[in-house]
């Protein structure tokens, strides 16, 4: 503990806090961009899940059982399959590219089940009704369903991106530089664990807790008491 | 691509593996249940606890929520040792998962503090029940029907959770993959039966969770 606060004056150098920031904003980058990606595929899984008919059956089944395995494997392993999977494909694709493309996986797999649900919260006779004046699937979606179900889709979307935000930690395993990976790089310059981890916790509360207040304003903004972690 | 999967090897050490999906859920079930008992102080303290026990439960539970799992146990498991307090890996990680999953389910269990009457707890302190025996005898058996599907789905996603105990060196399903993987190179192979193998855990899990809510709970679940 002594160690650790005449430790203080020098991990707080103008470098170490430039290379703790930059880790701050890779980690904010790959929840980002992973869930936005992720959103617009769990978007399509959705949008397939509700067509009808048997052309599109096979691609149906396809989508039900990616969303039902990727919601039950680890973030962990899932980054160990990408990883492994594009050495075997023979993609030559740096670490923040797979942690990436995991992070896409699981947003597709888990948001696709948030616009499911937001999908379904619309009564089922306007969209019979809408059905009945002859409008296509896409029409009934855009002009019945999405400024309906936005609302119930947009809080536990954002939820899912704050979640996200916190499992990218599991990233520092591949080497991915985040915060978690900032952290150790700290403990092995020879900082106390206490400076480098308690700084990368103080760095993920500041990030993560306005976000918070923020998702609980919009709950509570848009009027649905839905509590959901996914 | 000049790679040819040969599961061989990895079948063979599937009992092994296997060993190590009995691991990550007793891991997930003793953090479960921990964190279910620190909810309910965590829900009463937020709820009844008044300014100084209100506010240590909220800070507990804001700070809790608000950074990753990894990081808390990376913090018990390296930072502890400098306080005097040596912590082995499976304790390490068993103890930050239930104080992260303690700290979700104060909140999932103050909601459904919340959905009680206010009638029923005036009534409960009328005949002269103590704040743990209300809990107990009148608020447990209401809210165990509109709170299990949320606490059943707080079970997988911390089995899910267990995974990152690898990284610690504990031998769970993943800890085991991993040292399966530095044995044999077989790396593809070895993940996608680890996923299987995860994936039968959860659904297994699930189907019984789901089996057990419908009919002793009369919770309302499905399968899938």
């Amino acid at each position: 503990m002594h160690s650790s606060l005449s430790q203080l004056s020098r991990f707080l150098s103008y470098y170490n806090l430039e290379f703790l920031l930059q880790a701050a904003l890779t980690t904010l980058l790959l929840s980002l961009s992973g869930c936005v990606i992720g959103f617009v595929l769990g978007f399509a899984i959705a949008v397939l899940r509700q067509t009808q008919g048997w052309l599109l059956l096979p691609l149906r089944i396809v989508a039900v059982f990616f969303v039902e395995i990727f919601r039950r494997i680890p973030f962990l392993v899932t980054l160990f399959l990408v990883f492994y999977a594009c050495q075997v494909l023979e993609l030559d694709v740096s670490v923040f590219v797979v942690a990436v493309i995991s992070t896409c996986i699981i947003g597709a797999a888990f948001l696709s089940e948030v616009v499911r649900t937001g999908f379904d919260s619309i009564s089922r006779q306007e969209r019979e009704a809408a059905q009945a004046m002859n409008f296509s699937l896409a029409q009934v979606l855009i002009f019945i369903v999405i400024p309906q179900a936005w609302k119930v889709i947009l809080p536990p979307t954002f939820a899912f991106f704050l979640s996200f935000i916190k499992d990218s930690a599991l990233a520092s395993q591949l080497g991915v530089v985040e915060l978690t990976y900032s952290a150790k790089v700290m403990n092995n310059k020879g900082f106390s664990p206490e400076l480098g981890f308690g700084a990368a916790l103080v760095l993920y509360f500041i990030i993560s807790y306005p976000l918070a207040r923020l998702g609980q304003y919009m709950e509570k903004r848009l009027g649905i008491s839905r509590h959901r972690r996914t | 691509m000049n790679y040819t999967l040969q599961f061989g090897q990895v079948i063979d050490r599937l009992p092994y593996l296997a060993g190590g999906a009995w691991l990550s859920l007793l891991l997930a079930t003793l953090a479960f249940f921990g964190g279910m008992v620190l909810g309910v102080f965590g829900a009463m303290a937020k709820l009844w606890g008044g300014r100084v026990l209100g506010g240590i439960a909220n800070a507990y539970v804001v700070f809790f929520t608000n950074t990753p799992a990894l990081v808390q146990v990376y913090f018990l498991y390296f930072a502890l040792p400098s306080f005097g307090i040596i912590l082995p890996p499976f304790e390490a990680v068993l103890i930050g998962l239930t104080l992260n999953s303690g700290a979700y389910m104060t909140e999932i269990q103050r909601a459904g503090f919340l959905s009680i009457h206010r009638n029923e707890i005036e009534a409960a302190e009328t005949i002269g029940l103590s704040p743990l025996q209300t809990v107990w005898y009148v608020i447990v058996p209401h809210i165990v029907r509109t709170l299990y599907p949320a606490l059943s789905n707080q079970y997988i996603l911390l089995t899910l959770g267990t995974s990152m105990a690898a990284i610690f060196g504990v031998e769970e399903l993943t800890g085991r993959a991993l040292s399966l993987n530095a044995e044999t190179f077989r790396s593809i192979e070895i993940f996608t039966i680890t996923a299987a193998l995860y994936m039968v855990v959860t659904f297994v899990a699930n189907a019984l969770l789901v089996f057990v809510g419908r009919y002793y709970f009369r919770a309302r679940m499905r399968l899938l």
